[in-house]
């Protein structure tokens, strides 16, 4: 061979940007960090929980299990990472309990994330 | 030592996967891969194979229940023919992301339209880029090899990834041939038994094919492509193996027929190779100094392999048995990767393409004859003339 070949390069993955294999991720859990998928939310569901009368429909209606009951509190607690504010939650609930709020309000926003989509 | 039978190249995957001892098998049928789940259905049936039979409501569901059974840690089989093929088209990334080492057996057959029913390389070749590996036989005894091949190789950690196994169809997949299969403990020490990462478990719950970030999704194909830079030496260790055990003698990439003092070459890959094979020993009868390079796999590819067998020979004519309309060379796909795998070598051999087999015809020894006279006319002229030549058009 009268001259070597170019090779393919190396491909070194930083570690803090490494993938699980295949994407498999232990579950079920509720808020696992791994692979968060609510960073094309443009509103939130904002509870008052004055009106909230914990009957669950939100829990059963969300596509994403983003609404836990917590019992020792008696409320219903918001998972912030999984919501894609799809807002079927605010259409279920029957005490209007839940409105919409443009992301654009809140200083924890998933518009200001460092890493935008 | 079993003895020799003759079989179709269907007959001899049914029997590369029983002796692969598969689990899930799912089916659809498209001709002229059906035969293979027609074995396999018999076999299922006469308490050969202890496997579960699934029919799927079409190729995409065939490769979805592949997906699962493969996630739940099983040796999953399934095939498709031409449209087929490209009705499943959504499942194949996912089944390589997701790192599902299941098997597709393809015997090839013309995309629509018209609904040929013949053999052409183009159902299978569209999906090469999605991460799936991929490659060609060129006998029933091939397709037998190569299914259990392809599992030893897709189902090493190194690599974890789902394999297409194709042959021609009804060249291969309907014309019997004499095939020898190995015996129970030759397959015992060459296919270790399938040891899945991760798989759906009770008792260790895990979460299969989640969305991901933008920002993971850069390094997710880094990953990916990183996997395939593994996968010629695991290729390498499981061919030397396969020799060994099973008295054959293949070489991992490349069958390199007549090329060392060649002046004109063919690179051709599946069923017209047999008849290439003849017409280059014709042609040498003749005096013309002829070989023949067959690829074995086209993902990976094997870009030095073949840059080191034709850099010396002085024109190759690339025989394709698929479309690339509309493409670099406006022909076929395999130029290509060729030409480009040819490009840095200090003398580079003239390179043209042949479109020939398409839609099921025949490549006859006579095409060979002209493909050889086209060649040699470069040779003399010392140039490429046309990137690509419809043979009989």
């Amino acid at each position: 061979m009268a001259k070597e070949l170019p090779g393919y390069g190396t491909i070194n993955v930083p570690k803090d940007r490494e993938v699980p294999f295949g994407a498999v991720t232990p579950a079920p859990v509720c808020t696992q960090n791994l692979f968060q998928t609510s960073n094309w939310r443009i509103v939130r569901p904002v509870k008052d929980d004055e009106k909230c009368t914990r009957c669950l429909i939100c829990y059963l209606s969300c596509p994403d299990a983003c609404w836990i009951y917590q019992e020792k509190e008696d409320v219903m607690e918001w998972v912030a990472g999984f919501c894609k504010g799809c807002q079927i939650c605010i259409n279920e609930c029957p005490t209007g309990a839940l409105t919409a709020a443009p992301e654009l309000d809140f200083p924890d926003g998933v518009i200001r994330l460092e890493k935008p989509f | 030592m079993a003895k020799e039978q003759m079989m179709t190249g269907c007959r001899a995957a049914a029997e590369g996967a029983k002796a692969a001892e598969v689990e899930v098998i799912c089916s659809y049928p498209i001709r002229p891969y059906t035969a293979i789940m027609m074995e396999l259905a018999k076999m299922v049936a006469n308490g050969e194979l202890n496997a579960e039979f699934v029919h799927g409501e079409g190729e995409h569901a065939q490769l979805s229940v592949t997906l699962g059974a493969s996630a739940s840690g099983a040796r999953a089989f399934t095939g498709s023919s031409g449209v087929g093929v490209t009705y499943a088209m959504e499942v194949y990334s996912p089944m390589a992301g997701g790192r599902y080492p299941a098997q597709m057996s393809i015997a090839d057959r013309t995309l629509d339209p018209p609904g040929d029913f013949g053999s052409e390389h183009t159902d299978a070749m569209s999906t090469r880029d999605q991460g799936w590996l991929l490659g060609w036989a060129c006998s029933p005894q091939e397709v037998y090899d190569n299914t259990l091949i392809n599992y030893r190789v897709g189902e090493d950690h190194r690599v974890m990834l789902p394999q297409m196994v194709c042959q021609d169809g009804y060249f291969i997949s309907h014309i019997p041939d004499k095939v020898t299969l190995g015996d129970r403990s030759q397959v015992k020490e060459f296919l270790p038994p399938y040891r899945p990462i991760g798989p759906l478990s009770l008792t260790h719950p895990v979460s299969h094919g989640p969305q991901i970030r933008p920002d993971q999704g850069a390094p997710m194909d880094a990953m990916r492509a990183q996997t395939f830079l593994a996968v010629p030496k695991v290729i390498e260790e499981a061919t030397a193996d396969f020799n060994r055990i099973f008295g054959r003698n293949y070489d991992p990439f490349l069958e390199q027929y007549k090329l060392g003092d060649a002046e004109i070459a063919f690179c051709i890959m599946g069923a017209h190779a047999n008849t290439c094979r003849t017409s280059v020993d014709r042609l040498r009868k003749k005096g013309v100094k002829a070989g023949m390079a067959r690829l074995r796999w086209v993902r990976p590819w094997p870009t030095h392999q073949l840059a080191n067998a034709l850099g010396h020979v002085k024109a190759v004519g690339v025989v394709e048995t698929s479309t690339s309309y509309g493409g670099a060379m406006r022909g076929g796909n395999l130029i290509h990767e060729v030409r480009a795998s040819l490009y840095d070598l200090d003398k580079r051999p003239l390179v043209t393409s042949f479109m020939a087999g398409l839609g099921g015809e025949t490549i006859w020894p006579a095409d060979f004859d002209y493909m050889a006279k086209v060649l040699a006319e470069m040779v003399k002229e010392k140039k490429t003339k046309n990137y690509v030549y419809w043979i009989g058009m």
